[in-house]
């Protein structure tokens, strides 16, 4: 049974209530965070004052649903009326949105009980989670490790127990990579599926929410509550059907691929564990097939240009005008402006902002953006093609487990490296699912993805289900938090 | 090749500053950054057109009126505000 319906299961049958269970989870946070740096806002008065509500429901025996009272937290670029979302930022400190992002609009409509808000890497852009304003959040596997990015608040405070499952957001990886990292679940759904709106922006074309979980079941129950069709996101299609009720199906004959490609430069320890599951998955029945994927091959390159234009182009809107930092000495606006900006953003952030405005410059738009755009196609099509011999692509999440903090900043090349097994599934839009596959020889956790078709989440679920059910060793508890 | 003027000229379009003693740094850092995008053009020139993902389209609602935010709302965020304004700076 997953973290999700064990909680339900003790709410409904009144092994404690929701106030205690809540507090439980506050006394676990404020007992941890100082090493973890998960939490960059506890938010305990309305956790609550939402667990309240949820025991005066059952008290009353009326009945309540699966996400009910399930203490959870948001990655902090996720808008909370009226709670500061900062995306550990500088330049947003203060603000506090006056919407919900549509995704807490559903949970919170079914009194989810949100613990806080959590660390990320400054407005998503890092794979360590240490470009934060705040200080990077640590793995609970060993707090010297990163927890990875840029979701590492959220996967570190599910890792250590400190939250049942929390939402993040995935650009190129920051799902996925971070749960890896922590030895957990995190499923990047397919673009489109789950509502963008109140998503602080980072690249819209690859942005995306999903669920970080402790098992593949809870993440198949919150990605079904989350991904429904939104009028306030343009490029929303929501999710027809559910992948609960297929999660437990046979895999029997189900043709999982291996591309090649996936699996160079890969340190020796994730190999031996992904190809490992691949025969976890030969005795489930399943046939496993090889192939080559060349176009990967430009994938990150075409990633980074991609999501630095666009972010050029988003993070525009902060002039300290309507919300956030505001320099506090100018003279005249275009100095205002540069001023709040140089002193609110961070080095990456900036880092990326030019590198985004100079591949759109007149010049160089042609060799750079419109080429990545062109090169984006032929990966689209290149995995069309995979998939008419696989149903599922199996692949390492990261090529390596989370290193030792402070390693990612001296060296933006090498760290924009351990992204690439993860940004390819963006750039085409497609679900992916990281699973803990086993550890190295430190005791790190290792993730593999399971990659599906456009709007496949069932499919890779399935997968990734039958999976924990064969190989549920590999899915270890930290000694953190909460013990259910 | 990326050059100190070509920062320059970036930074101010993006409208950042830059201290003079970090603009010799971040060119070098530009430059492998670019250096390395630059794989894409080792790639077989493709005119593969990439407009949409998933065969999405726009979705527009009816134009009808909505509730929206008031002013005093919209304005709760901003740093500076004057006479229900959004105040951009201050007169010299």
């Amino acid at each position: 049974m997953g973290t999700i319906a064990k909680i339900h299961e003790m709410l409904v049958s009144k092994q404690c209530s929701c106030a205690e269970l809540t507090k439980s989870y506050l006394d676990e946070i404020e007992k941890s965070n100082g090493e973890l740096n998960a939490y960059v806002n506890v938010t305990g008065d309305e956790a609550l004052k939402t667990a309240e509500k949820v025991d005066k429901k059952i008290a009353s025996g009326e009945e309540i649903g699966m996400l009910e009272g399930v203490p959870m937290t948001l990655k902090d670029n996720l808008s909370t009326k009226g709670v500061e979302t900062t995306c550990c930022s500088k330049i947003l400190t203060g603000y506090k949105p006056i919407y919900n992002a549509t995704v807490w609009d559903i949970l919170q409509s079914q009194n989810s009980v949100m613990l806080g808000k959590t660390n990320m890497d400054e407005f998503a852009m890092g794979s360590s989670c240490e470009t934060s304003y705040f200080g990077g959040a640590t793995n609970p596997f060993n707090t010297k490790h990163v927890s990875g990015g840029s979701s590492g608040g959220v996967a570190s405070a599910v890792g250590a127990n400190i939250a049942a499952y929390g939402l993040g957001s995935d650009t190129g990886g920051s799902i996925r990579q971070p749960a890896s990292f922590c030895g957990i679940v995190g499923l990047k759904p397919t673009y489109g599926s789950v509502s963008r709106y109140g998503l602080i922006a980072y690249a819209s074309s690859l942005d995306q929410i999903g669920p970080i979980t402790k098992s593949v079941e809870d993440a198949s129950i919150v990605f079904d509550a989350i991904s429904k069709y939104d009028d306030k996101d343009s490029t929303s299609k929501g999710f027809s059907g559910d992948t609960y009720s297929s999660l437990n199906n046979d895999i029997k004959g189900m043709k999982i691929g291996i591309a090649r490609e996936y699996l160079d430069g890969v340190r020796d320890d994730v190999k031996e564990a992904v190809l490992n599951a691949a025969e976890v998955y030969k005795s489930l029945g399943a046939e496993i097939v090889y192939f080559d994927l060349p176009a990967l091959k430009f994938a990150l390159p075409v990633y980074y240009i991609i999501a630095c234009a666009e972010a050029s182009s988003n993070l525009g809107r902060y002039d300290g005008i309507r919300y956030g930092y505001k320099t506090e000495h100018y003279n005249g606006t275009h100095d205002m402006i540069c001023r709040t900006r140089s002193e609110g953003f961070g080095e990456e952030v900036k880092r990326r902002i030019l590198l985004g405005t100079y591949v759109l410059s007149a010049g160089y738009y042609d060799a750079y953006y419109k080429k990545a755009q062109n090169l984006r196609g032929t990966i689209v099509k290149a995995f069309n093609e995979a998939f008419t011999h696989c149903d599922v692509i199996l692949a390492p999440t990261v090529p390596m487990t989370a290193f030792e903090m402070g390693r990612a900043v001296s060296d933006p090349i090498e760290t924009y490296l351990t992204d690439i097994c993860t940004v390819p599934v963006n750039i085409a839009g497609l679900p992916g699912v990281s699973v803990p596959c086993g550890f190295n020889a430190k005791g790190m956790p290792i993730g593999m993805q399971l990659i599906g078709k456009s709007f496949g989440e069932a499919e890779i679920l399935n997968a990734a289900y039958k999976y924990q059910q064969a190989a549920g060793e590999n899915f270890k508890d930290t000694k953190w938090g909460v013990k259910l | 090749m990326v050059t100190r003027e070509d920062v320059e000229n970036i930074a101010l379009l993006s409208k950042l500053f830059v201290p003079e003693e970090e603009l010799d740094s971040l060119t070098q850092s530009m430059q492998e950054i670019i250096d390395f995008a630059d794989e894409i053009n080792k790639a077989p020139s493709s005119d593969e057109a990439f407009d949409n993902i998933n065969n999405l389209s726009n979705v527009f609602r009816e134009d009808e009126v909505v509730e929206s935010y008031n002013s005093e709302e919209i304005l709760k965020n901003a740093p500076e505000q004057a006479e229900n304004h959004f105040l951009v700076r201050n007169r010299e």
